[in-house]
């Protein structure tokens, strides 16, 4: 009994010294969460900012609504979302202050054994897809997109995300754009209310599921269909070309948007017919910061090193994320309010 | 046969009940073997799938950051596992064992009665609900305590996992309590030795082999939770990380993450982990009960 | 047996008349620790309790009960429209479902372990299905979502399909990998060692006067199990099944990984559903406004009455068939 209670106490004091050792090597770690989309880019920005200023990024991608809520509580050093904060979130962080730092698109993946090399989809196609509306590939509204292709005879599987998502805000707000009935009926939300189809979560979750089930469709980072080999649709814009995500296409579409509002809220979905080469599902991503925080400092280099040595093509283009200084006006909006971070 | 000679056969009604006796008896064994089979099918899967996943790397080293290489290790989430479980024992082992001592020693009857009630209420509740309550407690506050408060950490995980392990322990310490001969107690006090020495002296290390594997059992059944850590211990870095005001990542939750995946790599690290998981799950269990077997002979009950 | 000291024989003046003060300090002391111990235990149970109702309140108030019945689960309508009634259902199809299929299984197990299996074979296979309750939920549901899945996909649930698909619960496209069907499958795995091994404490209970003398009798051992076994240990038994349903509707993590988290759920098991415990996995990290938070821990709590209710209905049958079998003693 002795011995057992000596054992423990020597556990105890072991342990209270690891635990401060661990404290105070904390000082330049830099915690954040939120979105899965850009996930692999801050992954690659890692090692890199380590390099350059000695920090330690830990990032967890939790989802974009599950980043908001950190950083909201506090719980972590940065946010990161697609989705930009909705009223009621920033007032529940008045503090708060969203940085576009990443411009990517989104993808419309699809599992179609048997399919022709690429399939072409439109706004309403797809919107109808998922509201079930049209539930079988040899449909003839995507026979009529897809003019002598051999489509099978095939269920067709929407597949969404289960948490909360800025990957399904910006899939949402372009079939919000396309689709009044979309937009009425479930709008743009981080949690939409997919009335078909089954969920996943995670980017990743959703490659899988569409991986894994024969016939599904599904939205997810282009980065994640690249590397997992999944097949996704040439989606049609508004001047009437059938696109692939590319970093052309969505260089095109950033570029369409002239105006940047105050909070930096940035849509760029379904761009006007002006801009031909442009891919209608792409959207920016940003990290959300609080103005006043213990790691203000690291935090303003960190986040500007993202800005402009992050957008290099080591780092972005390698996971189809296009260079934000191709809108010079968001790039300069961006630094502007990274200059609210008051260090 | 002959005439006259009594046939030991069963005839007409008799051949019937045989024969539902026969099939009464082959469904048990039946439903019985089903179970072991969908056992070994798990560890199977588990283990080969995930068996080429490990080796030295993939308990030393963290998950990879490179997008497209995928791989790496688990490093990260072992620390943290060991960290998590180890808060959760800190917790819930005196409480559950002062507990039990309690209904045991001390208690009338029908307030042991009631105490027992609510500590089989609170076995039943769901875990992510416990998870949610720690979340509102600990996390969600906005005074820090213990510099805990409002972020997550290892501390919040591992109260959570201490209130799931809390009923275990405690009922399974009341068992072994109870199993102590009261012999044993009222000699000591014919001997004039007080209550506390008593407990401590005699009634406790008689019972330890007993409390320690049901505190095993608990510990087996805290390191595979995931729904409470969701919301106590879920945003973690990717380095192993002691300090327990830090959330830090578990074995469980990589698992969790790493399941949906469509990365081969990443797949076969949630295999490999849940593999290592399912390992040392089994083998503390198996452990435990074979020690509680041989404590329950020590003690004169055979089964 | 017992040691006792007879007052008579010991000299007066011998041992102390009061107890040292060390003694009843103490006593005291541990008296005290192990009560806090045990008003803490009991104490987190009622702290559970009151900070879900606590959250879920704005919740309760805006909603009412009405969000028992009704169904949109809609973050964007009318700033946020939560319902809770597909969500339920999904909660007690799967979880009675489970049931349905463990219960006769368990019994079987446990009936194999106390009665039918040679006694070399007992401990081992106890401890082997004893060893199936110890497997974590994560891992099942990633050994569900990768071997279970296929495997009803396309071999158990077509088959099913084939023979009964006239009747609604089958009908639908059985070749969904994420299904409720998955889910229950899941479940029914997840239960059966604890239903099973109460059984068995159960049956093992059972006087062996009252086995060998209806064996005396003439019975064969099935019909001794089906009069004496199981009738005296009814209540037990259905306590057992009604503890597993407990376990059932709490499942969290291996339920969202197989069922697809997709409301409402269909007419047919081969279609994807959701839980509550599911949902609460799903969305809780990433709510976003203070409605959504407060409808999702009014979802815990629903979780948390129901499980209670099941929970103390065990008990309850445990009463009435004791009282029952001892003829109210």
């Amino acid at each position: 009994m002795k011995r057992g209670l000596a054992l423990i106490a020597v556990a105890l004091v072991a342990l209270a010294s690891v635990a401060a050792a661990g404290a105070k090597s904390s000082d330049t770690t830099i915690t954040g969460a939120g979105s899965t989309f850009v996930q692999p880019l801050v992954a690659a920005w890692t090692p890199a900012i380590g390099k350059a200023f000695g920090y330690t990024v830990q990032y967890s991608g939790v989802g974009s609504g599950a980043g908001i809520a950190a950083i909201t509580a506090n719980q972590v050093d940065f946010g990161a979302s697609d989705a930009p904060l909705n009223q009621a979130q920033q007032s529940a962080c008045p503090d708060c202050i969203q940085i576009p730092w990443a411009l990517s698109a989104t993808a419309v993946a699809y599992n179609v054994p048997g399919a022709p090399a690429h399939i072409n989809l439109d706004g309403n196609t797809i919107s109808k897809i998922f509201l079930g509306t049209i539930s079988n590939w040899n449909d003839p509204a995507i026979a009529a997109l897809n003019k002598g292709a051999n489509l099978p005879d095939l269920k067709i599987t929407p597949v969404f995300r289960s948490d909360g998502s800025g990957t399904s805000y910006n899939f949402t707000d372009y079939l919000s754009s396309v689709n009044a009935s979309w937009k009425t009926k479930i709008g743009t939300s981080t949690q939409p209310a997919f009335p078909a189809g089954q969920g996943a979560k995670g980017s990743s979750g959703v490659a899988g599921l569409i991986t894994r089930t024969s016939g599904a469709i599904g939205y997810v980072d282009v980065a994640y269909a690249i590397k997992n080999h999944i097949k996704f649709a040439a989606v049609r814009n508004k001047a009437g070309k059938f696109l692939f995500p590319s970093l052309r296409r969505i260089e095109a579409a950033a570029t369409a948007f002239t105006t940047v509002p105050a909070n930096n809220e940035l849509h760029i979905v379904n761009p006007p017919k002006s801009a031909a080469l442009a891919y209608p599902i792409s959207t920016y991503t940003y990290v959300i910061v609080h103005k006043k925080s213990a790691h203000a400092a690291e935090l303003r280099k960190m986040i500007f090193w993202a800005l402009t040595q992050g957008q290099g093509s080591q780092f972005a283009a390698k996971l189809t994320f296009a260079k934000l200084s191709t809108n010079k006006k968001v790039l300069v909006a961006a630094e502007k309010t990274l200059k609210q971070i008051q260090s | 046969m002959e005439q006259g000679a009594l046939s030991l056969k069963a005839t007409g009604r008799g051949r019937r009940r045989l024969l539902v006796n026969r099939v009464a008896e082959g469904s048990a064994v039946f439903a019985a073997l089903l179970a072991i089979l969908v056992l070994a099918i798990v560890i199977w899967s588990v283990g080969s799938r995930g068996a080429g996943a490990i080796n030295l790397d993939f308990f030393l080293k963290g998950p990879s950051s490179d997008f497209f290489g995928g791989g790496g290790g688990i490093a990260p989430a072992l620390a943290g596992t060991l960290l998590l479980v180890g808060v959760a024992t800190l917790i819930a082992l005196p409480t559950g064992v002062l507990t039990a001592i309690f209904v045991s020693e001390f208690a009338p009857v029908r307030a042991g009665q009631q105490i027992r009630l609510w500590l089989d209420v609170l076995n039943g509740f769901p875990s992510i609900v416990i998870g949610i309550f720690v979340f509102t407690l600990a996390v969600k506050t906005k005074v820090p305590v213990l510099g805990i408060g409002h972020h997550q950490s290892a501390i919040a995980g591992g109260f959570a996992l201490a209130v799931i392990m809390l009923p275990l322990v405690s009922r399974s310490t009341i068992e072994v309590l109870r199993l102590v001969p009261n012999h044993l107690r009222e000699a000591s006090y014919a001997l004039g030795v007080s209550k506390w020495q008593t407990v401590l002296r005699v009634v406790l290390p008689t019972s330890f082999g007993g409390i320690l594997t049901g505190t095993t059992l608990a510990v087996a059944r805290a390191a595979g939770e995931t729904a409470p850590l969701l919301f106590t211990c879920a945003i973690a870095g990717q380095i192993v990380d002691w300090n327990p005001t830090h959330s830090v990542q578990s074995i469980p939750l990589t698992i969790y993450l790493d399941s949906e995946s469509a990365d081969p790599a990443l797949h076969q690290q949630a295999w490999a982990a849940a593999f290592v998981l399912i390992l040392f799950v089994l083998v503390t269990s198996l452990t435990a009960r074979l020690l509680l077997e041989r404590s329950r002979k020590k003690l004169g009950l055979q089964r | 047996m017992l040691a006792r000291v007879e007052a008579a024989s010991v000299p007066a003046g011998s041992l102390p008349r009061t107890r040292h003060a060390g003694d009843r300090i103490g006593d005291g002391l541990l008296y005290g620790l192990t009560a806090l111990a045990a008003i803490l235990g009991v104490l987190v149970v009622f702290a559970i309790v009151w900070r879900v109702a606590d959250g879920a309140w704005p919740a309760i108030k805006f909603f009412k009960l009405g969000f028992v019945y009704h169904n949109v689960w809609n973050v964007n309508l009318n700033g946020g429209t939560f319902g809770a009634r597909d969500l339920i259902i999904g909660t007690v199809v799967t979880s009675f479902g489970a049931m349905l299929l463990s219960a006769p299984i368990s019994i079987a197990i446990g009936l194999f372990l106390s009665e039918l299996a040679p006694p070399a074979v007992r401990a081992p296979v106890g401890t082997l299905i004893d060893m199936l309750a110890a497997v974590p939920s994560v891992v099942i549901g990633l050994w569900g979502i990768y071997v279970l899945a296929p495997f009803d996909a396309q071999h158990v649930a077509p088959a099913i399909h084939a023979v009964l698909g006239w009747i609604p619960i089958f009908g639908g496209d059985p070749h969904t990998e994420s299904t409720v069907f998955t889910a229950i499958i899941v479940l029914t795995i997840m239960t059966i060692p604890i239903t099973s091994s109460i059984c068995r404490e159960l049956f093992i209970g059972v006087p062996s006067e009252l086995e060998e003398g209806s064996i005396g009798l003439g019975a064969t051992r099935w019909e001794m199990v089906k009069t004496v076994v199981v009738p005296s240990v009814r209540g037990g038994v259905v306590a057992a099944i009604i503890l597993g349903l407990g376990r059932a509707l709490g499942e969290a993590i291996a339920v969202t990984q197989v069922i697809g988290n997709f409301i409402p759920m269909g007419r047919s098991l081969f279609g994807s559903g959701d839980t509550i415990a599911s949902r609460l996995a799903n969305q809780y990290q990433g709510a976003s406004t203070d409605r959504q938070i407060a409808a999702l821990i009014y979802l815990a709590l629903v979780l948390l009455v129901i499980t209670f209710l099941t929970n103390y209905a065990a008990q309850r049958v445990v009463k009435r068939f004791e009282f029952q079998r001892t003829g109210g003693a």
